[in-house]
């Protein structure tokens, strides 16, 4: 290979590949074989961590960014004028193992514009993961857009070999869809994510009879959502989130702020990407999945959007004041979790510290209870610890009091709660960039 | 004030925690001989290491107390932290009485202590299986320097030997002239001077480190720039031996 050209298309594709978001490497156990090179770790490790803070994990790149589609958001648009380039499947499985002998990588994450077909663009994702499976013996993370309107066969077989996939709605409605991509069908889109999802459960089923079955996708399916290109309300954001994860078995959802990439008068001007909004959904979409909370508690149609300043868990607590405050040492696990400022973590072993004696305000601490925002929700043995009268302005003005110093709008900032004096096992999953 | 010295080896160590429990003289604190300070007060007693004694107490603290238990004792003798040898004893002490609960008792300092020590070495450990950058020599050999903050690189090496399963590599720690050497069979620790000479790269080595830090350049999406959680999960400390550059 030559450098400057491979150099040039590695700069052009991947650029072209940055705005996905996911660069998850976990929820895979893939083991290594003999003779081979690479297994999946099943936390997901993170190589590296680029200027705006976000985990490297995978090589994300575009196999190609020539696209026939031309989607209003996107900076590989027909109608836009940048380089264009194509990698052969050689280039991406020798520069994949490469980087992987090296330790830079977790493994590949493989997208592609449309081009010059759905049908044709599959092929070559195919061709390229099943070079890096058995030519190159690599066993390592892979994770493969699946692109809609290509046959069912090519995806399918395509799912045997990798660890994850998945196909990006992008647009909350079909509305959005029709004003900004109206070559694209919310159906194509929804079809495969339903048949991928069906394919994984069965294979699961499949492999709980037999450990010899195939694998199909074992780290499971996501999706991305585009945040603040369309007049979408969070509410139907997480409620469309919460279908999939219902409906379709999906793994993860993923948001992604809009970044102004065009001038099309059919999408907002910017003056940044709505980063605040972003976070918030996040913080949400952990609700629905690990705290037990349905959309329609967070947000309703009254108000459909998320406060900036509160958090999505302790704006839903001052709704629900009746509810509190809870005592400390007789709560259900179920409602521990509903408090703000206690995470999965931190109210595991609230439960497991209770089983020894009864706590106190200054245990809470230890156990990495986030007690600026937990003390005015909490009763330890009877006594209310929040210092100012039990009511919603009260204590809606404590909690706003420090304006949330400049958070760190990553997904780990979701998870400050559990920083402190964790076991050895959280810890590992609190730097991986995904948990 | 009695002290136990110990050779600076875990056996020693746990030989120490062997005495510590069978002698009728306590040691009010157990340390590493060359750690130790002479002084007015304290007697010290060296303590000879015995791998008979020290295996009688690695099966006793995962039978009485937990398998967890013993590996966030070799965790804190990893961290080679001032005072590690005296906060084992103090866990393992309660440890006894209380057995496999006992990291719930997260108001004892020692236990906290050392669950807050062990999770630093983990949490470096884990890190470090990301960070750790190989370069190829000439002859097929991966080459990996770094320098841990805790003596993490027996830690290290199952990973690799796992995954980097047909390709012989060494990780060698400069720190501490200790280094995992791996033939595509078995990986043992020796020491390795940290003067290794000028190595001979192999040709494509520069090709890929130069295709990697333009990849790393490229990756971030202008507009969300956040160097302080950057430098928050890598720290500045790690980028000597990365290849990428973040400082650009
Ligand atoms: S099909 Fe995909 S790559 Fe092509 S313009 Fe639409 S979003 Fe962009």
């Amino acid at each position: 290979m030559l450098l400057v050209e491979v150099l040039e298309k590695l700069n052009i594709l991947s650029a072209a590949a940055k705005y996905d978001v996911s660069c998850s490497s976990s929820g895979s156990n893939r083991k290594n074989k003999p003779g081979g090179v690479g297994n999946a770790a099943a936390s997901g490790i993170c190589h590296s961590w680029s200027q705006d803070g976000r985990c490297i994990s995978l090589l994300k790149i575009l196999q190609t960014n020539f696209c026939v589609y031309d989607c209003a958001y996107c900076v590989n648009r027909a109608s836009n004028d940048l380089p264009r380039a194509a990698f052969t499947p050689e280039e991406v499985a020798d520069l994949t193992i490469n980087f992987y002998r090296r330790n830079y990588i977790e493994g590949l994450f493989l997208s592609s514009a449309v081009w010059p077909n759905p049908n044709q663009t599959m092929e070559a994702l195919l061709r390229t993961v099943k070079l890096l499976r058995t030519q190159y013996r690599f066993n390592g993370y892979i994770h493969v857009k699946a692109i809609p309107g290509a046959d069912w066969r090519l995806i399918a077989e395509t799912g045997t070999l990798v660890d994850r996939m998945s196909v990006n709605i992008e647009l909350p409605t079909s509305e959005s869809l029709q004003l900004l991509a109206p070559q694209k069908k919310r159906e194509n889109i929804l079809q495969p994510m339903k048949l991928i999802g069906s394919q994984i459960v069965e294979s699961q089923e499949e492999r709980k009879q037999s450990r010899k079955a195939p694998s199909f996708v074992p780290a499971g399916q996501s999706t991305q959502l585009i945040v603040g290109a369309t007049p979408d309300t969070d509410l139907r954001i997480l409620q469309l989130s919460e279908s999939l994860y219902r409906r379709v078995h999906l793994k993860r959802v993923y948001y992604s702020a809009y970044v102004p990439v065009s001038t099309n008068p059919k999408l907002p001007t910017l003056a940044s990407p709505p980063l605040n909004r972003e976070h918030r959904l996040y913080q949400a979409d952990w609700l629905l999945r690990f705290y037990g909370f349905e959309a329609k508690e967070l947000l309703n149609e009254a108000s459909p959007n998320f406060h900036l300043q509160l958090d999505p868990k302790s704006d839903w607590a001052l709704r629900n004041l009746h509810l509190f405050p809870l005592e400390v040492n007789k709560a259900d696990y179920r409602f521990l979790l509903r408090v703000p400022g206690i995470g999965v973590k931190s109210a595991q072993r609230i439960l497991t510290a209770r089983r020894f004696h009864s706590l106190d305000f200054e245990d809470l601490q230890k156990l990495g209870v986030v007690m600026k925002r937990a003390r005015y929700f909490l009763t330890c043995k009877g006594k209310y610890f929040g210092q100012i009268p039990y009511r919603e302005e009260a204590i809606k003005e404590k909690l706003l009091a420090k304006p949330t110093k400049v958070e760190n709008y990553t997904q780990l900032a979701l998870f400050s709660d559990v920083e402190n004096q964790q076991p050895v096992q959280d810890a590992l999953t609190s730097i991986t960039g995904e948990l | 004030m009695i002290i136990y010295l110990y050779d600076g080896s875990f056996e020693g160590l746990l030989t120490a925690i062997y005495e510590a429990y069978y002698r009728s003289e306590k040691p009010e604190q157990i340390m590493a001989q060359d750690s130790y300070q002479p002084d007015l007060f304290s007697q010290p007693r060296v303590i000879a290491t015995d791998s008979d004694k020290a295996g009688k107490v690695y099966d006793a603290i995962e039978r009485k107390i937990s398998h967890e238990a013993l590996e966030h004792v070799f965790y804190v003798y990893l961290s080679e932290l001032p005072g590690l040898g005296t906060l084992i004893y103090r866990y393992l002490q309660f440890g006894w009485r209380v057995g496999a609960d006992i990291n719930g008792h997260l108001s004892l300092e020692p236990v906290r202590e050392v669950l807050r020590i062990s999770q630093k070495v983990g949490v470096e450990r884990h890190r470090m299986l990301g960070l750790l950058r190989f370069k190829k020599i000439q002859g097929e050999l991966y080459y990996a320097p770094f320098e841990p903050d805790y003596n993490i690189v027996g830690l290290m090496a199952p990973h690799f030997a796992r995954r980097l399963a047909d390709q012989n590599w060494i990780i060698h720690d400069l720190k501490r002239g200790l280094a995992a050497f791996y033939n595509q069979e078995r990986w043992l620790i020796r020491e390795l001077a940290n003067n290794t000479g000028q190595l001979n790269w192999e040709e494509n080595e520069a090709f890929y480190q130069e295709l990697w830090q333009n990849y790393f350049q490229r990756i971030a999406v202008e507009g969300r720039t956040n160097r302080k959680v950057q430098r928050q999960f890598m720290p500045a400390r790690y980028w000597r031996h990365l290849i990428e550059k973040p400082t650009q």
